[in-house]
């Protein structure tokens, strides 16, 4: 494994060297140029895995070696362990990643055609490739989660199998250290949490429903804020809903108790409410009691898309809710949802979008460098490709929208957009250089923010209010 | 005259005539001294002697460490600190990985001012830290006061 620029060299005359890292646009310029041949590069780059820096090298074909660029200050040592971590792809290797992403479109094809048998073969095909392509990192992890999502959409139907059966307690850990691994979610939090609290801003009786408590993490910095607030902290009541346990322990309690110990740590007067459901659509707004003198905020990280079954009736869940919400009159609806198109009718559409999305977001988390973590992550992020792909009916609950879709479909029953401000903008920057690699990025686009990697977004929150006198207007039309 | 410091057991000169001035008797002087470190300092200044070990380990002297660069220090939030643990561990949990994460030197020298914004973000981070560290306590195996528990450790970058 050559780990200085002299050694590079040698390996120029029969190396093909790509760009593991970004994923993304390599997948995407594969989608877009199926047919042709990849044209040859003529320029090679070698990438630095841990910074996501490119080291471009020119010309291999001159005699001399030429010494990497390396565009950023580091050490002796440092680059020694970085050259270990530098992957230098063959151009087999480049080869078969290439053929897996066109057998994987193929296959998807003909799952959506029918032809099982000869997506089968393909699966094999498929498999028998994965071993000579690296699947620790790079395109070969991304397709080995697609093509068992395929098998198992073929060999055991769309119920969904085992993917979504993992138990409430495994879904929490996992949550947690994909909370820990990247930014996506503290981004959620933390850009709701701004949004909610200056929606609070001379409230002294303050009602927060949070429509997936999980271990509550969202919660503690709310409750600092508010204890930091001029004018004092109001009192601070939070209703959280979540699954039921199996075992008899009531877990919404036990996460409620905690919050309220921090809370009196603090100073903060709170209040804790579990509302125990396994679907967001069998919980009644009578189940939140909820004050009329209270401003409420509602709080849904990634939990709205669940509501969009496939059969858009006029009684739908996710139209039944968005009308209890609204019949709540929150102060605030903060919604962060995937910045993503995985519910569309087609499947291959829907295959060939969520390849796409789930290799930025894998491209992401290679610069997460604490395990178990990252592994975890990884695990989190392998059931939601599950779901997409070999899920249908209601089985399939990942039913993510992008943004622009959720504008009209908020707009049309009754809400109007708040525009998420600066504050927030500062934040999610601040965030972003606090934990993370380069390569993340905070966009802003008509008052909702996205937090992206390398400009794809793939997370969106958006702030919204109730329409007053909406139900006349409804009925007058 | 010229005051001469002495390390322990290593008296040479003829003491009758001189006063003996030994750092330790001046505690007041080790806290305005130690004040002035940056945190890895004060955390090898803590291994020296017990009551440098004493003097580092106050809180008030990572309070001041902590708003060496902000300006304004905000108001009111030393009593939501304390509750959660306190400068130090504030300090450790995640002001320490501000120098780290970005590109700024991390000696106290070099250090670039940070904004009030980025301490109240970094209050919120080391709010969620603490609440981490209360469900450790309760499902692992140390019980108890949140506040003397050790800083969880784990593997970091």
């Amino acid at each position: 494994m050559g780990n200085s620029p002299a050694d590079f060299s040698q390996l120029a005359s029969d190396a093909i060297l790509y760009n593991p890292s970004d994923l993304a646009c390599w997948v995407d310029s594969l989608l877009t140029e199926f047919a042709e041949p990849p044209p040859t590069c003529s320029s090679d780059f070698i990438v630095d895995p841990v910074n996501n820096q490119t080291v471009v090298n020119s010309a291999w074909t001159a005699a001399e070696p030429h010494t990497p660029q390396v565009h950023q200050n580091i050490t002796y040592d440092e680059q020694q362990s970085l050259d270990n971590q530098l992957t230098v792809v063959t151009a087999m290797e480049e080869d078969s990643g290439i053929r897996l992403v066109h057998m994987l479109m193929t296959c998807a094809e003909c799952v959506q055609s029918g032809d099982l048998s000869l997506a089968t073969s393909l699966i094999d095909d498929m498999q028998g490739l994965l071993t000579h392509v690296n699947t620790v990192c790079g395109i070969g992890k991304v397709a080995g989660h697609f093509i068992d999502a395929l098998s198992r959409r073929i060999f055991q139907g769309m119920g969904g199998g085992s993917v979504n059966g993992g138990s409430a307690f495994e879904n929490e850990i996992l949550y947690h250290h994909f909370y820990e691994a990247c930014p996506y979610l503290k981004f959620a939090h933390f850009t709701a949490n701004q949004a909610i609290l200056e929606a609070f801003d001379g409230h002294d009786c303050v009602h927060v429903v949070d429509f997936n408590l999980m271990h509550g993490l969202q919660w503690p910095a709310l409750i600092q804020a508010l204890a930091l607030r001029p004018g004092g902290p109001p009192l601070l009541r939070l209703t959280g809903i979540g699954p039921p346990s199996p075992d008899g322990r009531d877990s919404l309690r036990e996460i409620g108790l905690r919050l309220a110990e921090l809370a009196r740590s603090v100073n903060v007067r709170f209040a804790f409410r579990g509302v125990a459901a396994s679907r967001l659509e069998d919980v009644k707004p009578w189940m939140l009691q909820v004050n009329p003198k209270e401003a409420v905020a509602v709080n849904s990280i990634m939990q709205l898309h669940r509501l969009l079954g496939c059969e858009q009736t006029r009684d739908s869940p996710i139209d039944t809710v968005l009308s209890w919400i609204r019949g709540l009159n929150p102060k605030i609806m903060t919604v962060v949802e995937q910045e993503a198109n995985h519910n569309q009718p087609g499947f291959l559409d829907r295959f060939t979008e969520a390849l796409y999305y789930y290799s930025t977001m894998f491209d992401s988390l290679e610069a997460c460098r604490i395990q178990p973590e990252k592994a975890l992550a990884e695990i989190y992020i392998q059931r939601e490709i599950g779901n997409v792909v070999s899920c249908e009916g209601s089985a399939r609950v990942e039913r993510h929208e992008p943004l622009a879709k959720w504008r009209r479909r908020l707009s049309g029953a009754g809400f109007r957009a708040l525009r998420l401000g600066s504050n927030a903008f500062k934040q999610a920057s601040m965030l972003l250089t606090l934990f993370s690699a380069e390569g993340y990025s905070v966009e802003e686009n008509e008052g909702c923010l996205s937090l992206g990697w390398h400009s794809s977004p793939l997370i969106a929150a958006s702030a919204w209010q109730a329409v007053p006198a909406w139900d006349n207007h409804m009925s007058s039309s | 005259m010229v005051e001469e410091r002495y390390q322990e057991g290593a008296l040479e000169i003829n003491e009758k005539k001189r006063t003996k001035f030994f750092i330790n008797d001046h505690e007041d002087i080790v806290v305005k001294i130690l004040k002035r470190l940056d945190a890895r300092s004060l955390g090898v200044a803590a291994c020296v002697c017990r009551l440098w070990c004493s003097v580092a380990r106050n809180d008030s002297l990572w309070e001041h460490l902590c708003f060496r660069h902000v300006s304004p220090p905000p108001s009111g939030s030393r009593p939501v600190v304390i509750a959660l643990g306190g400068y130090r561990r504030l300090y450790m949990a995640v002001l320490s990985r501000l120098g780290r994460a970005s590109t700024i030197v991390t000696t106290a020298a070099a250090a670039a001012p940070w904004t009030s914004d980025e301490f109240q973000l970094s209050l919120s981070l080391f709010c969620v830290d603490c609440y981490e560290r209360l469900n450790d306590g309760v499902d692992g195996t140390n019980g108890g006061d949140n506040v003397v528990k050790p800083h969880r450790r784990r593997r970091r970058r």
